[in-house]
C-alpha cells in the first residue's frame, strides 16, 4: 500500500484545487485534498469520479473539507479536458434553459438567420453539456412541427432527456398545433415558471 | 449506441454558395444537412453542407455548373 499524498488547497481559487489535485493523482494512488468551500468540494468530488476514483469525503469542523481520492482498478490515467472553467461550472442553483424566441437566430437578414438556428441547434444536439430544458415560442414554435429542418437535431435532444416545451397559445396561433412532431404543449405559467428558476438562461 | 455513422462535408467559398447550394439539393430531393464547418477544418464562423459519402456524386451533379464548390471532405469521427 503506497502512502497518501495529502494536498492542502485551503484558501485557494477555482480552478487550483483541481487543478493540485489532478496533478497528485498522476503520481499518487490515493490522495487527500483539503478545501475550504463548497464549490471546491463540489469540483474535486466531480474530478475524482470523471477520472473514476474512489471518491470519500469527510467534514471538517471548521468548515472545511477533506476529500480522499483513491484509484479503482481500471484506473487509465487523467486526462486533459477535466479542469473547471471556473465561472460556467460553479454549481448551478435552477436548470440550464434554453429559449428559442425565432425560428431565426439574431436580426437582420431571416435568411441568414434560418440557417444560423439550424447550424446553433445541430451545435447544441452535439455537445456534451446539454441544456435542461428548451423553451420554443412566437415563430420558434415552427422548429418543432412538420417540415422543420431541425427535427432529427430536436429528437436527438429528447432522447438525451432534454425537456422541450412548445408554446400552446403560439401553435394556436399559427394554426399548426397538429402538425408537432416533438416536444409537449406547454403553457405561460410552466413556460415562466421555468425561465424564472434557470440558472442559466440563454437566448440565441 | 450504434456507430456514429460516417459523414461528408462540402464547403464553398461563401455563406450565399451555401444557401443557393441548399436550395438546389432541396428541390432535388437530395438528403443533407446544414452544419457548422467542424473547428478543425476551419476555425472561421462558417456553414457547410454535411451528407453521407454515398450521396456524393449525385450532390456534386446536381450543383455541377451551378455552384462552385471549395472542396468535399471525410469527416473524422
Amino acid at each position: 500500500m503506497s502512502d497518501t499524498k495529502t494536498v492542502d488547497a485551503r484558501g485557494l481559487a477555482c480552478p487550483q484545487p483541481v487543478v493540485l489535485a489532478k496533478q497528485a493523482i498522476e503520481t499518487n494512488e490515493k490522495i487527500k485534498v483539503l478545501v475550504d468551500n463548497e464549490t471546491a468540494l463540489e469540483n474535486v468530488k466531480r474530478l475524482g469520479t470523471k477520472l473514476g476514483c474512489e471518491v470519500k469525503v469527510d467534514i471538517g469542523k471548521d468548515g472545511s473539507y477533506e476529500i480522499k481520492l483513491k484509484r479503482k482498478a481500471d484506473w487509465a490515467g487523467t486526462k486533459d479536458d477535466i479542469i473547471p472553467s471556473c465561472n460556467a461550472e460553479t454549481p448551478l442553483s435552477g436548470p440550464f434553459v434554453i429559449a428559442i424566441s425565432a425560428n431565426t437566430m439574431g436580426r437582420g437578414s431571416d435568411e441568414l438567420g434560418t440557417v444560423l438556428i439550424r447550424a446553433f441547434l445541430h451545435t447544441v444536439a452535439e455537445q456534451t453539456q446539454k441544456p435542461d430544458v428548451m423553451i420554443f415560442y412566437n415563430t420558434g414554435v415552427m422548429l418543432t412541427v412538420q417540415g422543420s429542418e431541425v427535427l432529427d437535431d430536436l429528437k436527438q435532444l429528447e432522447r438525451a432527456g432534454v425537456q422541450l416545451l412548445v408554446c400552446g397559445t403560439c401553435l394556436n396561433y399559427f394554426e399548426i398545433k397538429e402538425k408537432l412532431v416533438v416536444g409537449i404543449v406547454s403553457n405561460m405559467y410552466d413556460i415562466a415558471d421555468t425561465m424564472s428558476r434557470a440558472g442559466r438562461l440563454l437566448v440565441p | 449506441m450504434n456507430p456514429k455513422p460516417q459523414y461528408s462535408v462540402m464547403l464553398f467559398k461563401a455563406v450565399s454558395y451555401v444557401l443557393k447550394a441548399e436550395k438546389i439539393l432541396k428541390k432535388e430531393g437530395l438528403p443533407h444537412k446544414i452544419i457548422p464547418v467542424p473547428k478543425y477544418i476551419s476555425s472561421d464562423c462558417g456553414i457547410c453542407i454535411r451528407f453521407e459519402p454515398a450521396m456524393q456524386d449525385k450532390i456534386e451533379a446536381a450543383l455541377a455548373n451551378k455552384v462552385e464548390i471549395e472542396e468535399t471532405r471525410t469527416l473524422d469521427n
